[in-house]
């Protein structure tokens, strides 16, 4: 294959703070069984692309335990397959995708890789792209970097071949640009950029408000058909957990579930992860409830966004809006008395 | 390397009453619990149990089992030194030995259990659905300091004859081992779970296999002729769930069992999970006229019928208007709209039409087919 990839998971989205106090953007849990990544590297192998470079910044250990050695994504390979970069402190918290401060660091994976072109994507880009296609229009255009965009919004990804790459990091400080999105977006010269009209359902994850309104958007039909293709599979890291157990009285309707999950209550228009229980009597109603949170008797939560292991006691009642969902930290335990 | 202890877990087996499920696969291969197959559990019991050196014997139909194990990752079992090693039949200088009997399958392997060089070997078998810590097992045989030990179960006295019994002692040494007795002295049934002392086993195995009137099976064969020599014997009684699947009826049956927390059949224990090949499927979705009453529902699952009291496997999709109740619903099964089934097993990748329903069961458990589809297609003009 031509081209390998570069994963951006230094960049630091100011708006999904609560979510990334212990963990990268990268591995922002999403769609009951997924981390923010596993999308982005789904589209990466489901290209042919083998090569793969994630670079990372601290804290990182939440995406390192997810993506391993890149086994579930068949990229545990002798020859290529995913190196994990991470890079230092000063390179790290980077706001625009492709920093060549956080690149520099490991020029290694540029110069040991033997494709010609580099795709240069993120992990706040929840889409279904075709890289392949997109090499081919690249190539065809005979541009120097290509991005991908619909209609009139970028999404972040880009191609260009991997000497040109090599060069804009050598010089970035000279030429005072210091990332992909940079270049691309101040058109800086003597350079030439093109477009590559993606046509499918997309959802860019940058604050709370488009976190939530993208995991909505899964609970629709045909969004959610053509984020979950079966002949593009999209990959994470397998557990085994058991089939989830609807109780007696359980009452569930338009909700995405993932497995392990104990439903005795009522659940509505939401996504509940792996192993989440709903105890008897609590109404769970456009909530996001990741994955192991614990939710008692006679709780009502409506608009709520549950990071991982949230516990919530009997008879807590929390209400959000579509606008501003309640948003509860990682381990966060909700008592009747402290209810907001 | 010397090993402590090294399973022989014996999956060839025809499972000639679960009909067609086992035409094409061997009875340890057929889908369980909505996730798993029924070898899920031996070997995870193994895994678990902190056995990791695992011999698969198979013989009937093997391809899907060999092809699920792959290299025992699920399981953890893909170890340099150890691991999983899949014992099919082989042709020698003197041709083709097919394994004829349990203890013919062992004898047949023993050059692969001497290069293991274990102290104990635990014999187990691929059909039966249970957990059990066999390390527990393992130091009850060393306390007892018993040539085997035999892993046994009270079963009701009206199904006693059904079995393998054991009589004991007071001190649960075997005094007498009876297949199906017509008169049983006692309700404790062999699981056909055995540990040997290798040594001892290599022994017997190598007598009875001289002996031509031998059938070569641990319990008709090699248990009698080991307490005929006067080796010490003893019952390791197991107190917890434990099913032989061999039958529609029964594999129904331990389906649904999952469904009541009080059967003691828990895949929900963290410290003991049932390890399976995971595809990458999206979540289970519950549409909005979905309806779901006591059910196990999994990956890839998109529910917009009606489901009760019922396992449904992954990648499934119940359309408007269907209903179940009481099923067991394999993987990749499609079905249409408004079709009503109930106490009904189907198999993997069928499509059931609209409306279709089955007439005149009773209170028996139908395994459906592509045939008995295709009879209601004739019945109903369509």
């Amino acid at each position: 294959m031509r081209m390998a990839a570069v994963i951006d998971a230094t960049v630091k989205k100011p708006g999904l703070e609560d979510l990334t106090i212990y963990r990268t953007t990268a591995s922002v849990p999403f769609a009951g069984r997924y981390r923010l990544i596993d999308f982005t590297l789904s589209n990466i192998v489901n290209s042919n692309i083998n090569s793969v470079g994630v670079f990372a910044t601290y804290p990182f250990v939440s995406l390192l335990d997810h993506i391993g050695m890149g086994k579930n994504w068949d990229l545990d390979r002798r020859k290529d397959g995913l190196y994990f970069l991470p890079i230092s402190q000063k390179a790290g918290g980077q706001i625009t995708v492709g920093s060549f401060a956080a690149l520099e660091e490991h020029m290694d994976f540029f110069n040991k890789s033997r494709q010609d072109y580099i795709v240069v994507t993120t992990c706040s880009t929840v889409c279904q792209i075709d890289y392949e296609d997109m090499l081919d229009a690249h190539i065809t255009s005979g541009v120097d970097i290509t991005e991908a965009v619909s209609g009139e919004t970028g999404l972040s990804n880009y191609i260009l071949k991997k000497s040109l790459l090599k060069e804009l990091i050598r010089t970035h400080r000279e030429k005072r640009i210091i990332s992909v999105e940079d270049v691309v977006k101040l058109k800086k010269a003597p350079y030439t950029f093109g477009k590559y009209e993606y046509t499918g359902y997309y959802a860019i994850i940058d604050s709370m408000e488009s976190y939530f309104q993208a995991s909505m958007d899964l609970l629709e039909k045909d969004k959610r058909n053509e984020l979950f293709l079966s002949n593009r599979p999209i990959y994470t890291k397998v557990k085994d957990e058991p089939p989830t157990r609807y109780m007696p009285g359980s009452h569930v309707t338009q909700s995405l579930i993932a497995n392990g999950s104990t439903i005795e209550g009522t659940v509505n228009n939401s996504i509940i992860s792996r192993a989440v229980s709903v105890n008897q009597s609590s109404r769970v109603d456009h909530c996001v409830i990741m994955q192991k949170s614990f939710i008692e008797k006679n709780c009502e939560l409506s608009y709520v966004i549950a990071d991982k292991d949230v516990h919530i006691e009997e008879g807590v009642i929390l209400k959000g809006t579509r606008e501003k969902p309640v948003v509860l930290r990682k381990g966060e335990r909700v008592t009747k008395e402290e209810v907001r | 390397m010397k090993r402590k202890i090294v399973a022989m877990l014996l999956a060839g087996g025809q499972g000639s009453r679960l009909k067609s499920l086992t035409y094409d696969i061997a009875k340890p291969a057929i889908p369980f619990g909505g996730k798993y197959r029924i070898i899920d559990f031996p070997l995870s019991n193994c895994v678990n149990s902190e056995i990791h050196t695992v011999g698969v014997l198979t013989q009937y139909q093997p391809h899907v089992l060999h092809n699920y194990i792959g290299l025992g990752t699920p399981w953890d079992l893909d170890r340099r030194a150890g691991g999983v090693t899949m014992l099919t039949p082989y042709a020698g200088m003197e041709g083709i030995k097919w394994y004829d009997g349990t203890a013919n399958a062992i004898y047949q392997n023993i050059k692969y259990l001497t290069e293991q060089d274990p102290q104990y070997v635990i014999i187990l078998s691929g059909d039966h659905i249970y957990k059990m810590n066999y390390q527990t097992m393992l130091d009850f045989h060393i306390e007892q300091n018993a040539g085997a030990t035999i892993s046994v179960i009270e079963v009701p006295w009206k199904d006693a004859s059904r079995f393998g019994i054991m009589n004991t002692d007071e001190n649960m040494q075997v005094k007498e081992f009876v297949e199906k007795p017509a008169e049983p002295e006692s309700n404790l049934a062999s699981m056909g779970v055995y540990i040997f002392d290798w040594a001892k086993l290599k022994k017997y195995l190598l007598i009875d296999n001289d002996n031509e009137n031998s059938s070569h099976d641990f319990g008709k064969d090699i248990i009698p002729l080991m307490l005929g020599e006067g080796e010490k014997m003893v019952a390791y009684p197991y107190k917890g769930y434990w099913k032989d699947v061999g039958t529609v009826e029964s594999l129904w049956e331990a389906n649904m069992d999952l469904l009541n927390s009080n059967s003691g059949l828990n895949l929900n224990d963290p410290d003991w999970r049932i390890f399976s090949s995971n595809p990458q499927l999206p979540p289970q979705v519950v549409g909005e006229n979905g309806y779901l009453q006591e059910a196990l529902i999994n990956e890839g699952c998109v529910i917009n019928g009606k489901v009760e009291k019922s396992i449904v496997f992954q990648d499934v999709e119940v359309k408007e208007g269907a209903s179940l109740y009481e099923c067991v619903v394999m993987n990749c099964v499609k079905i249409g709209s408004g079709a009503k089934l109930s106490r009904v097993i189907i198999p993997p990748d069928l499509i059931i039409p609209e409306n279709f329903e089955l007439k005149e069961q009773g209170d028996e458990i139908v395994l459906l087919t592509q045939d008995l589809i295709e009879e209601w297609k004739g019945s109903v003009g369509k």
